[in-house]
């Protein structure tokens, strides 16, 4: 039962991807490389372990601290990439509306797109600039999809090295728009990701919408901090993050104006990582944490109490064995996240759907979230990946939500579960992909989390991805 | 006032910028640049700042034979060599590297002192690779790597220096020689490879990376 349905939903996408990708391989001149590729003239696994993205090589981590400095100035320092996708929910009919509650599961769609513009700007000022197209960003009245652009990871630095026999130190000042975008390894919240990140409104139960580590201020904010790399031993990083708005407000454009993070005041933001290679090995391990404060409503920041308050400390580890044409990684990450909600948020009186009082909501709320990856590339060709992801935290009655699908009426965070992937590169821009997202707890239950009879299993999905780029 | 801060940041970080100093520099397309920059701030990030290579994915480049070095150079930037480790990490490189900056490049490693590295082969690799190096394999054909490496495995101006070097490095190398003609400057090497058993060139790598151990006093 479950194979035939496997079969059908990987059949259909499979052979137009195919096609696709039969196309691809026919029109793109081979010499095609990306922006970075085109500036230093390297392939992409010079900078990406077995041309993984986006987890950066020792090369990768120095070409970055040093401000994406390396290389030639391009004319046009642009690239492009796209993903083509189709997910497919193991279990559909526990819901009242399985249209809507799964509106793209089954189909092959042309998922999210991203422009950018990334590379050297003099000797010691780079800049990498990510402007993404959602192609099912939102929906109207009628039901119809409408696509949307907006602001992406956004870093500009500056950096400058020097370096002799006894003493390497790489420091630079960057500019960004993301806690952890600056970081150069990829157990940090901006990084640890599978890629590509599909539309997230069309695949609601894929591992790009599973808990990650992270801080709760989120992106599209806008940041400076400095940072110092020691004898490729010791990183240092440290700065603040406001909202983005006038000179700075581009970091955070196409992000609608009631979705915007807003920041009260400036934001601390700190990161510090050992770092040790040895032969074809290289290690680290680091902490990283922030404090921010929220406001409740992105649209009305005249009161300053109406603010959510976060404080989220994090431990991340990776390991790498990069030996052609071996490539393997193993990155750890543990976040802890403590939130204190504004006063009419905290100490609320709850109902259940049928009318019956709860338990008061709660006026501060930790969440934890661990995730472990390990993945295999060999010849930068054909990898293979699993990540274990587990997310717990305070019982709320504000989480209480009696609907199907969605719902959540244990009032738990808690979430479970696994990822699998497998994926073919044939050529350096151009990947498929499978993935296989497990669960065995959702919101906070493994057997009737919405009080609908769904159980966290009936969300287990399947990914099929193309990715390319140019 | 919060605007006029960023934006005087803004100019701050442009002035500074527009004051970058050519000495540590990493601009390939600069042909002032040095070659000593660019092995400190470019090369060093793969073959180590003094050339010696943390990863074996990258050869070790401290007291390689200049002439060589320079060869290899001009092999990548013209692309008539193309093996995988060449053409993934050096013809980009050293596309726009001038004559100049490359004998700088060539003269700045050869000068270096390789550092001492662990052993990265057994015991009975090392004992097998030792007669191989030493009087080759006569009953094949294959001449001892010391008649062109040297009796010390450093090499000889066109012939590199072996001794040290990385033994995974060296595998390939010697496989790329064997298998294909991706190294057409080195086709002497073909013929010399080509009755080496995978077991020989592991043993042979395994013994000339602990080279330096080996003929210390």
């Amino acid at each position: 039962m479950l194979r035939g349905a496997l079969s059908r939903a990987i059949a259909r996408p499979a052979i137009a991807m195919a096609t696709f990708l039969l196309a691809a391989l026919t029109c793109i001149p081979a010499h095609a490389l990306p922006a970075f590729n085109r500036q230093t003239g390297q392939n992409c696994v010079a900078c990406h372990a077995g041309g993984q993205f986006p987890e950066l090589t020792p090369y990768g981590r120095l070409f970055k601290l040093t401000g994406y400095t390396i290389g030639e100035r391009q004319a046009l320092p642009i690239a492009a990439m796209a993903v083509a996708s189709d997910s497919h929910v193991s279990n559909t009919s526990k819901s009242k509306d399985p249209s809507a509650d799964f509106q793209k599961n089954n189909s092959l769609i042309l998922a999210t797109a991203s422009f950018f513009a990334a590379g050297k700007i003099t000797d010691n000022l780079g800049a990498f600039v990510q402007v993404t197209y959602d192609n099912y960003a939102g929906q109207s009245d009628s039901g119809s999809w409408h696509g949307h652009s907006g602001a992406d990871n956004m870093d500009f630095r500056y950096a400058d090295r020097v370096i002799s026999p006894e003493n390497d130190l790489i420091w630079g000042v960057t500019a960004n728009n993301n806690p952890s975008l600056a970081d150069p390894w990829n157990s940090v919240a901006a990084w640890m990701q599978y890629v590509p990140v599909p539309s997230p409104t069309s695949s609601s139960f894929i591992d790009g919408n599973t808990p990650y580590p992270g801080f709760a201020a989120g992106g599209n904010i806008a940041g400076l901090a400095g940072y110092l790399y020691w004898n490729q031993l010791v990183y240092v990083e440290a700065g603040g993050y406001r909202t983005a708005n006038g000179v700075t407000g581009f970091m955070s454009a196409g992000v609608p104006k009631d979705e915007k993070t807003k920041l009260q005041g400036t934001n601390p933001y700190w990161r510090v990582a050992l770092n040790k290679e040895w032969g074809a090995h290289s290690l680290m391990v680091g902490t990283s944490g922030m404090v921010a404060d929220v406001y409740d409503d992105p649209l009305d920041t005249s009161d300053p109490s109406s603010v959510h308050h976060f404080r989220d400390n994090g431990i991340d580890s990776q390991y790498q064995y990069l030996l052609d044409p071996h490539a393997v990684t193993v990155q750890v990450a543990y976040t802890h996240d403590s939130h204190r909600y504004p006063y009419f948020l905290a100490n609320q009186p709850v109902v259940d759907v049928d009318g019956n009082p709860l338990p008061n909501t709660n006026t501060n709320d930790t969440t934890n979230v661990f995730r472990a990856k390990g993945s295999y590339v060999y010849d930068a060709k054909y990898g293979a990946s699993l990540a274990f992801f587990n997310q717990n935290g305070s019982t709320n009655t504000a989480l209480y939500d009696p609907t199907p699908v969605y719902g959540n009426i244990s009032t738990n965070p808690g979430i479970r579960g696994f990822t699998s992937e497998a994926f073919w590169t044939p050529v350096q821009y151009l990947r498929i992909g499978l993935q296989y997202t497990t669960y065995d707890k959702y919101n906070g239950a493994s057997h009737n989390y919405d009080g609908a009879g769904r159980n966290a299993s009936d969300n287990n999905s399947l990914f099929l991805y193309l990715w390319g780029a140019y | 006032m919060k605007t006029v801060t960023l934006s005087l940041l803004a100019i701050a970080v442009g002035l500074a910028a527009g004051c970058a100093n050519v000495q540590r520099s990493r601009d390939l397309g600069n042909p002032d640049v040095s070659g000593q920059t660019l092995a400190e701030q470019v090369c060093s990030n793969c073959h180590g700042v003094t050339g010696s290579a943390t990863s074996p994915n990258f050869p070790n480049l401290a007291g390689q034979q200049e002439v060589y070095i320079s060869s290899q150079l001009h092999e990548l930037k013209g692309h008539s060599r193309r093996d995988p480790a060449g053409f993934e990490y050096m013809w980009g490189i050293s596309r726009t590297l001038t004559d100049k900056q490359i004998q700088e490049l060539a003269a700045y490693f050869a000068a270096q002192k390789l550092r001492p590295q662990p052993i990265e082969g057994t015991t009975t690799q090392i004992d097998g690779g030792r007669p191989i190096f030493n009087v080759g394999i006569p009953a094949k054909g294959i001449p001892p790597c010391h008649s062109c490496h040297g009796p010390d495995g450093m090499g000889n101006e066109k012939f590199p220096r072996l001794s040290g070097q990385h033994a995974d490095y060296l595998v390939k190398q010697l496989t790329v020689f064997q298998r294909t003609d991706e190294r057409p400057e080195g086709s002497i090497m073909k013929t010399v490879a080509h009755e080496l058993t995978p077991e020989n060139i592991v043993d042979v790598a395994a013994y000339l990376q602990a080279l330096p151990q080996e003929k210390a006093p």
